[in-house]
């Protein structure tokens, strides 16, 4: 674990009943890093998570936030923390405004500059015109945003968010993957938990994998491709395939193998590089006449599937 | 920020959670309204005392026409205060567990020991509020009606008597939402309690009467209503000279002002601890609804 370390989760063993929910897991997180949490359901990724907040307790292990325990000193631990809960309740009563007055009350922050960032914040996740408007009568995607609202209301350090583009719609899920980033890049550290892979792969720097409670990666996200690559694949459509342009491609020293299925190759490749340059040139000689030629480098969806199957 | 300080805005959080509720209105207004029919009917009783009426009720009438402010202050006392306070705390930890909403709130820098001490002084300060409202208007009713009202001066007291009274059934119903986490089931388990103690103390009375064995009444004071519904009584009865009739209980000794005043304090602290024990030891669980 770094010094540099935000985030800290040491051997972390939770239990409920006889169940082992997580099972000695680590992993730290560094400051400006955007961090996915990914894992199938029930993999133990909403219990870290919780753990973390001090909202459950470890029956072994330690979480620092920032360098202080938040089930010994919550106070401390959570004051620069934002926390969005996975398809958040909020209480139905306030206004939004309210709410992030409220939620700003209990930060301690002072009443002008309550306002001001109440306004800024209604304004940067698009519920300007909501604001005055009681959260019941909010849909699914505004409680998901105000949720992200409440979570910045203390300018925290720290966000640990649990499946935050969950119910929204696609220019929002764009403008918060947006927003994460820049965060990031203003020195905020992110922690987001998604079964998005997709999501993980743009936003995030670095990635940990979770499967039946136990840490099956953690490492950058490059990391994991390479780690969990075996070949990149070039996927060829052709008017004809010949057996003189299936073997020539065989001889080739880039290619490791070219399987045949109609018109179409699959040619596996020797190196970790884009090839389809030289393939096609082979292809042309050998009078070919390409319709498509596409590269299939590994993407995390092939990467985290292979390091659950590693990790069981 | 300090810790009353985050006490504080719980407090103040707790207040909007309950004021949303329109049936803690509905309650409150009920428990008006019974106090404006006791003054309709006692209203009517002294302009037109019925034909008939036994010359010692129509005598308890007349020496009870000074105290009344009295009758109406602690006529809602017993029955409908504990069922407002159940209503009032029966939810205040449950529903934010059920609710999911507890995550968000500990999830601030609040500790859980802040966060259960602004939800039952929340709880407490709507009682004291509640309380203020059916004392206030009951010396008003009986100000405009009855004029004029003797022994006023103690009217702080029975008001604090009222409160203190009233912290057995909010601190049990806190108990039950904090360890149950169910709102509905705690709503039940409360009132179920309440209503046992009534019937168990009508029933232990009712055997005294017939064999006057004191034993009987001795172990009713024992049940959780008993120093609840009667210490406003007692501590009335102790300060203010009203001759015993029909209409107001007669003066207690001071044991019993004692017991009901210790009943109270030894129910509410086991109440209290019980339920610190569950929310300090337990997770803060999800969603359970």
């Amino acid at each position: 674990m770094s010094s540099q370390s935000v985030i800290t989760v040491s051997n972390l063993t939770k239990f409920y009943g006889d169940f082992k929910a997580l099972d000695s897991v680590s992993l730290a997180v560094e400051k400006g890093w955007v961090y996915g949490y990914l894992g199938p359901n029930g993999a133990g990724k909403t219990t870290t998570i919780r753990t973390m907040l001090g909202l459950l307790k470890p029956d072994q292990g330690e979480v620092q936030i920032t360098g202080i325990n938040p089930t010994k000193d919550p106070v401390q631990a959570l004051q620069s923390l934002g926390y969005a809960p996975e398809l958040p309740t909020l209480q139905t009563f306030f206004t939004g405004e309210q709410l992030l007055d409220f939620m700003g009350k209990i930060f301690g922050l002072a009443t002008q500059a309550r306002k001001e960032r109440i306004k800024q914040l209604l304004d940067l996740v698009g519920l300007k015109e909501w604001g005055d408007k009681r959260i019941g009568n909010y849909s699914k995607g505004m409680v998901q945003r105000l949720s992200i609202a409440l979570a910045l209301i203390n300018d925290p350090v720290v966000l640990i968010m649990d499946e935050p583009t969950i119910g929204m719609d696609p220019e929002a899920t764009a403008h918060f993957r947006n927003l994460f980033t820049t965060l990031s890049k203003q020195g905020k550290t992110v922690f987001i938990s998604s079964h998005l892979l997709d999501e993980v792969q743009r936003i995030c720097t670095h990635v940990g994998m979770i499967n039946k409670g136990r840490m099956v990666f953690d490492g950058r996200i490059a990391q994991v491709l390479e780690t969990f690559t075996q070949q990149w694949v070039i996927e060829a459509e052709l008017e004809e395939v010949t057996k003189t342009m299936v073997s020539s491609l065989k001889k080739l020293d880039c290619v490791e193998d070219v399987k045949v299925d109609g018109n179409k190759l699959r040619i596996e490749l020797k190196e970790k590089k884009d090839l389809r340059g030289e393939i096609s040139s082979e292809i042309f000689k050998r009078k070919g006449v390409l319709l498509s030629l596409n590269l299939h480098k590994i993407t995390l969806e092939d990467a985290y599937l292979r390091a659950l199957k590693g990790g069981q | 920020m300090n810790a009353l300080q985050r006490v504080a805005v719980i407090v103040g959080y707790e207040w909007r959670r309950a004021l949303a509720k329109k049936w803690l209105f509905a309650l409150v207004i009920l428990a008006v309204a019974i106090q404006v029919l006791i003054f309709v009917v006692f209203n009517f009783l002294f302009t037109n005392p019925p034909p008939g009426m036994p010359p010692a009720l129509l005598e308890g009438l007349e020496q009870t026409k000074p105290f009344m402010w009295i009758v109406e202050v602690l006529t809602p006392q017993g029955f409908f205060m504990s069922l407002i306070v159940i209503m009032i705390a029966g939810g205040s930890m449950s529903e934010e567990y059920e609710h999911g909403t507890s995550d968000i709130l500990l999830s601030k820098p609040i500790t859980k020991l802040e966060y259960m001490t602004g939800k039952y002084l929340g709880g407490l300060s709507l009682l004291s509020f509640v309380a203020a409202l059916t004392t206030i208007l009951g010396v008003i009713l009986a100000i405009i009606f009855f004029s004029p009202q003797e022994s006023l001066q103690f009217l702080p007291h029975v008001y604090l008597a009222i409160v203190y009274s009233n912290l057995v059934f909010l601190s049990l119903a806190f108990m039950f939402s904090e360890v149950l986490r169910r709102t509905t089931l705690s709503y039940f388990s409360a009132i179920g309690v309440f209503i046992a103690s009534l019937v168990i103390s009508g029933v232990l009375s009712a055997v005294n009467s017939f064999t006057g064995e004191q034993l009987y009444l001795d172990v009713s004071k024992w049940l959780p209503n008993w120093g609840a519904s009667n210490f406003p009584s007692f501590v009335m009865g102790k300060l203010v000279d009203v001759p015993s009739n029909p209409f107001i209980s007669p003066a207690q000794g001071d044991s019993d002002l004692l017991l009901a005043g210790v009943f109270v304090a030894v129910y509410t602290v086991i109440f209290i601890v019980v339920a610190t024990i569950k929310l300090v030891r337990s997770d803060v669980t999800k969603k359970t609804a």
